[in-house]
């Protein structure tokens, strides 16, 4: 009994928790609840780029995150897909076609002249040579300070305007500006006829991690890789917003009617589990904060579905447990035996409705994997609930105390007294195994 | 005897004493079924069992939210006005939420507009000309959702998600037979079908009149039927194990799956109903985009009752029967 109670109170500590937690931390929605869209690029081949490696995507996944970044829209999720696919997902906005232009855009590397105002102040003018200029840029090391740089390499066209324009600018400052921010302005000392050129990182120099930035991205800009947008899926927010209405009415129908049901059918068992489903809920809400789950509109249809499916385990247990007492066991025995019994059952449904959902977690779409996750959470959830919360409650409540008013447990009375009459022919049946 | 009183004492079906009954009355059930995937297999020229939405064709949903109801009239005027701005076969479709006409909810008709797949290159602005037809026609057009998909990422999902299938099938058959024996993990196979054919057959007669179509979510739906109608099943199965260890010796095994049937009746029907409960809530308050979904899972979940119940047993009572004259 005192372990019962010790373990009742650690029940309420959990539950406390995670009120605590539903309460205090906030749930991350999903984009078709709060508005926003979802884009799946695909890079694509190109006679120059027959094969898309790692390092391609790397670059490409580096340049659609800054530019979707630089759009200023919140917090924007650029993640990698299977090997040449990004997902992009961008909050509130519906309107994809800005997206779109923005993801499409190149990265612009200038490089310009310096130019007096009339006022007397400097500014920079552009000179025409740019990031498509490039044949590409690599991560390099000055060879005397050996601090980090970024190496570009001109195609063609881009060595002869780098050798124009350092012959123009002999004896001057030259500007590289990299997305309309200044990155250096060198010195040009001579003629630069290689078609090479360095940019250091001005007086604070490069960290490596700038400089590997600034390459992945121009090579983004440079590489002709495409990307190509495959799936989108955009909900406005006021579809969003109606979405989390009506799964939140829908939500509190279907609980109140299962428990309901599971009243009316099962009385003071049914009030039992009624209790160890909102502990389930709300515990089952504090682990979707806490991991963080995103919640999807598919999301809540698994955890609501995973609502109708936790009352599951304490059907089984109930209709064992009242099936033990008809056979004539005391309420303790009744309560033990019905959870062993009902256990094998129990374990195995959960242990094929989890197999499916693992499947559909990793076949499935990002719609589908809300749906699979939300249910694997919920049905191992719901075993706790079922095994422990419930086993708990029964046994405090009822105790070892013998069983006085049967149809508390929706039995009728003949049930009971039925099986204490026929105590004789049990014990026979007992020899072959009906109980025992 | 009295003991043979002891499992006849709850009887309430009679399951396995009429089981070419219940077996026939199953397959006149899955007739219209079979006849509606057959038809669509035939007629569709992917020979694809059910119609196919853009999840697996690829293609473009638009869709808008409206202030007023919209007549047959006025879809007509959306498709010829789409036409004209060089939209080929737009698929339009209305959905109502209704009894929600006194719920605060702001959308409640939605126009969805189908076309073949608007991508990002060639046709920056299909979009927005699509719109601005809408806008036309209906002041208060709201654009409140866009589904787009690329046909290759279609046919790759379709081979997805059949993989996905098969693989369920394939686990859950090893799990039973794992847990309980060989014959089993074929039965349960076999009710699993059942109930896939039952679902698919419905929504296959349900694309053949109302032109519905099935998405990644529908198959979400199977593969969550055959997670969770197998359950009733192994609930059966685990009390005719049970039974079968200790009464084998006295009752024939029809008797036994007979008695295990109705022992275990009412949770085998509880179960369901609870889990039905909260899929009749999604299916109509949950909103017009889960309402297919939730309608799968129903009736994956009654054909799942029904199959652990009247199919289940039924051939497992035919196996252990040809088992048991073998050994005799």
């Amino acid at each position: 009994m005192k372990n019962k109670l010790i373990l009742f109170w650690i029940i309420m500590a959990i539950t406390i928790a995670s009120i605590f937690v539903d309460y205090k931390k906030p749930a991350s929605l999903g984009l078709d609840l709060v508005g926003g869209s979802r884009l799946m690029l695909e890079a694509r081949t190109s006679s120059s780029v027959p094969k898309i490696t790692p390092e391609i995507m790397d670059s490409l996944q580096y340049a659609i995150e800054n530019r979707v970044n630089a759009m200023g829209v919140g917090e924007t999720i650029v993640q990698r897909i299977g090997t040449k696919r990004l997902l992009i997902e961008i909050p509130n906005i519906t309107d994809t076609t800005k997206a779109k232009e923005f993801i499409g855009q190149t990265a612009q590397l200038e490089f310009k002249r310096p130019k007096m105002l009339p006022d007397g102040t400097m500014d920079w003018e552009s000179t025409g040579l740019t990031g498509k200029d490039l044949r590409k840029s690599l991560v390099g090391s000055a060879p005397t300070t050996g601090e980090w740089m970024v190496e570009l390499e001109f195609n063609a066209e881009g060595a002869k305007k780098f050798s124009d324009l350092t012959k123009e600018l002999t004896g001057k400052q030259m500007a590289i500006f990299f997305n309309d921010k200044l990155q250096s302005a060198p010195r040009v000392n001579e003629q630069i006829s290689g078609g090479r050129a360095q940019i250091t990182g001005g007086e604070g120099g490069f960290e490596y991690t700038e400089a590997k930035e600034m390459v992945d991205l121009l090579n983004a800009g440079a590489l002709p890789v495409g990307a190509e947008v495959i799936q989108e899926e955009s909900v406005g927010p006021t579809l969003g917003q109606d979405s989390i209405n009506k799964s939140k009415i829908a939500g509190i129908i279907g609980i109140s009617v299962v428990m309901l049901f599971m009243i009316l059918y099962y009385r003071v068992l049914g009030l039992i589990s009624c209790f160890a489903l909102i502990i389930y809920s709300l515990v089952n809400f504090a682990i979707f904060k806490l991991i963080p789950v995103t919640l999807t509109l598919t999301g809540i249809a698994g955890f609501i579905l995973s609502i109708g499916m936790a009352i599951d385990a304490n059907i089984l247990i109930f209709e064992r447990t009242k099936e033990e007492l008809k056979m004539g066991r005391s309420l303790f025995t009744a309560i033990n035996s019905g959870f062993d019994r009902a256990f094998t059952s129990i374990f195995d449904s959960n242990v094929s409705t989890i197999m499916t959902c693992l499947i559909l977690y990793y076949f499935g779409a990002s719609m589908v994997k809300g749906f699979a996750l939300t249910l694997i959470i919920g049905v191992c959830l719901s075993m706790f609930s079922a095994i422990t919360v419930t086993k708990n409650f029964m046994h405090l409540i009822f105790g070892s105390k013998e069983m006085k008013y049967p149809e508390l447990f929706g039995l009728r009375k003949e049930d009971i007294e039925n099986a204490y009459v026929a105590t004789e022919t049990k014990r026979e049946k007992a020899k072959f195994g009906v109980l025992d | 005897m009295a003991n043979t009183n002891l499992i006849k004492d709850e009887y309430k079906l009679d399951i396995v004493k009429y089981r070419y009954f219940w077996l026939s009355f199953t397959g006149i059930l899955l007739i219209p079924c079979i006849v509606a995937i057959i038809y669509l297999m035939v007629t569709q020229s992917n020979h694809s069992p059910l119609k196919l939405g853009i999840d697996f064709t690829g293609g473009t949903i638009l869709q808008y939210s409206v202030d007023k109801k919209v007549s047959i009239d006025e879809i007509g005027k959306i498709r010829t006005d789409l036409q004209k701005i060089g939209i080929k076969n737009p698929v339009i479709q209305t959905t109502m939420d209704a009894g929600m006409e006194e719920s605060k909810s702001e959308v409640k008709n939605l126009i969805s507009i189908r076309t073949t797949f608007i991508g990002d290159k060639e046709s920056k602005d299909k979009v927005g000309e699509i719109t601005d037809v809408l806008v036309g026609d209906f002041n208060s057009a709201q654009l409140v959702q866009v589904n787009s998909v690329g046909p290759t990422l279609g046919s790759e999902l379709l081979r997805n998600t059949l993989t996905a299938l098969v693989l369920a099938f394939v686990l859950m058959v090893i799990y039973i037979s794992f847990r309980f024996r060989t014959e089993y993990g074929w039965i349960a196979l076999l009710t699993l079908f059942q109930d896939v054919i039952v679902v698919v057959g419905i929504f296959a007669i349900k694309g053949i009149f109302f032109d519905t179509t099935v998405d990644s979510l529908f198959i979400t739906a199977l593969l969550t039927i055959i997670g969770y109608s197998i359950n009733d099943t192994i609930v059966v199965f685990d009390r005719i194990r049970e039974n079968m260890r200790f009464l084998a010796k006295k009752y024939s095994s029809g008797e036994i799956i007979d008695a295990s049937i109705n022992q275990t009746l009412a949770r085998s029907i509880n179960t369901s109903a609870t889990t039905l409960f909260t899929l009749l809530a999604l299916y109509f308050f949950g909103g017009a985009t889960i309402k297919d979904f939730a309608l799968a899972i129903i009736i994956g979940v009654i054909a799942g009752a029904y199959s652990s119940i009247f199919t289940a047993g039924t051939i497992l009572s035919i196996v252990k029967e040809r088992i048991e004259k073998k050994h005799a």
